[in-house]
């Protein structure tokens, strides 16, 4: 069982490591009971994310450098990870759910005629069988899936599920693959590369977010909004309705199918609370909720209550924050 | 590649009216109460894109799906918003099919179809959401894949232009047809069906395929082409926060609250 390797594929956008992984490493550690963490680095000549991602202590980093990594299609990737793992038969594969997460790894799967769990929410080993909880039907109904008798097995995470933590001291292999074939994919180019500054990165890392719900939509309860995060220094998120809203989008959204986030502090305003918002706001910590229905479901997930008119309540917070 | 128009297949999926299901705790089986389905939401959207494009270049539009015969209902659906023609892949042998079975069917049949120019699916379904049958498909055709896109232009019928939202970044992506795309429901607003394309949509045959109207490895589809298993299901419950509801006028309830944020070292 010593030699059984847990991938971890390391997610870069415009050349930065993306948090996802760094909680993947952590999570894959802690589950690894011997099993060696792997995590799999594609970049450009004169990048060097290894040193970064050193700092979470994997057991190895296997990197191959090529500056068409730059901006690789997800069908390159899918190429050079499947020889990889023909070479090394790793015991699992891990990615996140993101946007590349959810586009690589299937396309893999289907290289590789194996099993792949989207969107999970928890990993743990049962022996050599990589055991994986996955939400189904809007988080109504959780399933554990596992993947018998095909390997390697392969499985999504949902970003922000599992922490990341730095490991000091403890010594990681670097290993450099240079003579991987490199299958071009001509019919498609990625153009251009270009950053969305404020949105969903941000409402999903942030310390504090206040959330706007159908509740809130007025102008001026949505510039007393504006004017409240400015002051405590927190990012607007919304409800799914609010994406039509011109001021958002749906890298705003919070919930199913927009962003999971985890602040340390998040104020949701006339959101009335359907199990699509609330699976978004699992991991929030301190949440204080204002809706006019004294029933509203948003309260059953808060520490703090207010059955009321958002402008009221913006309007007395904005008197007493400077 | 065709010569007249474009050849557009539309991968659809039916899912459960609302996603408020119920487990029965003895069986541990769904209980589905015997409501119908409707379109997964983002479906339409991949419709709505496949007729846009057939507005400006001409061709035909052809509806697929895997699922069981009252999944003809979303087919239906997909005509009435002024779609050609619909299959549905239905076989028991397809049954306890997960996503990379699916994906092998759902790809043996658009070969089978022959010529088409572009595949597009719904950016995940809302019921699973996995959004791996997309990419799954494009791997089995060995084609170029442009997922989760929100803006798709298309300057001749040969290449598009498309963009790709990520979550803190866009791509702007040229690609060749044929090519696999899935689509945001940020990329267009799905149009409804007018009342001549419902009554004409009654008039069109959705053709029925199983595993013996196009050619399958028997060992990869259905539950033995299934790599995954469902180990157990279960509702998870959620547990209510403690609240504390805040009283008096919104300026009291604020003093309160400032107390408790002060506490926790929030202001």
């Amino acid at each position: 069982m010593t030699n059984q390797e847990i991938w971890v594929y390391a997610e870069k956008h415009l050349g930065i490591i993306q948090p996802v992984t760094y909680q993947l490493i952590t999570k894959a550690n802690a589950i690894a009971n011997g099993k060696k963490v792997v995590v799999i680095l594609f970049e450009a000549t004169d990048n060097n994310l290894e040193d970064t991602i050193k700092e979470y202590g994997p057991d190895e980093i296997v990197v191959v450098k090529d500056d068409r990594l730059k901006d690789a299609a997800d069908s390159e990737i899918a190429f050079l990870m499947a020889e990889l793992a023909s070479r090394r038969q790793p015991n699992s594969i891990l990615f996140g759910a993101t946007v590349v997460g959810r586009s690589i790894a299937p396309r893999l799967q289907a290289k590789l005629n194996t099993g792949l769990t989207s969107d999970c929410l928890n990993l743990s080993f049962d022996g050599d069988l990589l055991v994986q909880t996955k939400p189904s039907y809007g988080d109504n109904i959780m399933c554990e899936i596992i993947c018998p008798d095909h390997r390697p097995q392969m499985a999504s995470v949902r970003p922000n599920t599992f922490e990341s933590i730095k490991v000091s001291n403890k010594s990681v292999m670097v290993t450099e693959v240079i003579d991987l074939p490199f299958k071009v994919a001509d019919r498609i180019k990625i153009m251009e590369e270009t950053p969305l500054l404020s949105k969903s990165d941000s409402i999903a890392s942030a310390d504090r977010v206040i959330a706007l719900g159908r509740g809130a939509v007025d102008d001026n309860v949505i510039a007393m909004a504006e004017e409240l995060a400015r002051k405590l220094g927190s990012k607007i998120g919304v409800t799914r309705p609010l994406t039509d809203h011109p001021k958002f989008s749906g890298d705003d959204q919070i919930g199913q199918s927009g962003n999971t986030i985890a602040p340390k502090l998040l104020i949701n305003l006339g959101i009335h609370g359907a199990v699509q918002y609330t699976t978004g706001i699992e991991n929030a910590e301190l949440v204080i909720s204002v809706d006019k229905d004294p029933e509203a479901p948003i309260f059953k997930h808060s520490d703090y209550s207010y059955v009321g008119d958002s402008a009221d309540f913006l309007k007395g917070f904005l008197k007493v924050v400077q | 590649m065709s010569s007249m128009g474009l050849k557009i297949v539309v991968c659809i999926k039916q899912v459960p009216v609302s996603n408020n299901l119920k487990i029965d705790p003895i069986t541990k089986n769904l209980i589905r109460s015997g409501e119908s389905g409707i379109m997964n939401p983002f479906d339409k959207n991949a419709i709505e894109a496949a007729l846009r494009l057939k507005d400006k270049w001409g061709g035909e539009i052809t509806l697929l799906s895997m699922g069981p015969p009252d999944f003809e209902m979303t087919l239906r659906q997909g005509l009435a918003m002024g779609c050609d023609d619909a299959i549905l892949l239905s076989s028991r042998q397809f049954g306890g099919a997960d996503t990379l079975a699916t994906g092998y069917v759902l790809s043996q049949a658009i070969k089978e179809l022959g010529d088409v120019d572009l595949v597009l699916f719904g950016r995940q379904s809302v019921d699973a959401d996995t959004s791996q049958v997309g990419p799954i498909v494009s791997e089995f055709l060995d084609w170029p894949q442009i997922t989760f896109v929100s803006d798709l232009h298309s300057y001749s019928k040969q290449a598009m232009t498309a963009t790709r939202l990520l979550e803190n970044m866009q791509q702007k992506i040229e690609f060749q047809l044929p090519a696999v795309v899935t689509v945001r429901s940020e990329m267009n607003e799905p149009r409804y069906p007018t009342p001549r394309n419902i009554q004409q949509s009654y008039k069109k045959d959705i053709r029925i395929w199983d595993e013996k109207s196009f050619q399958v490895d028997p060992n990869r589809i259905g539950l033995k082409g299934s790599p995954t298993v469902v180990r157990s299901v279960w509702a998870p419950e959620k547990e209510a926060k403690a609240t504390k509801f805040l009283k008096g006028t919104a300026d009291e309830a604020i003093r309160e609250l400032l107390i408790q944020l002060r506490a926790n070292n929030l202001l």
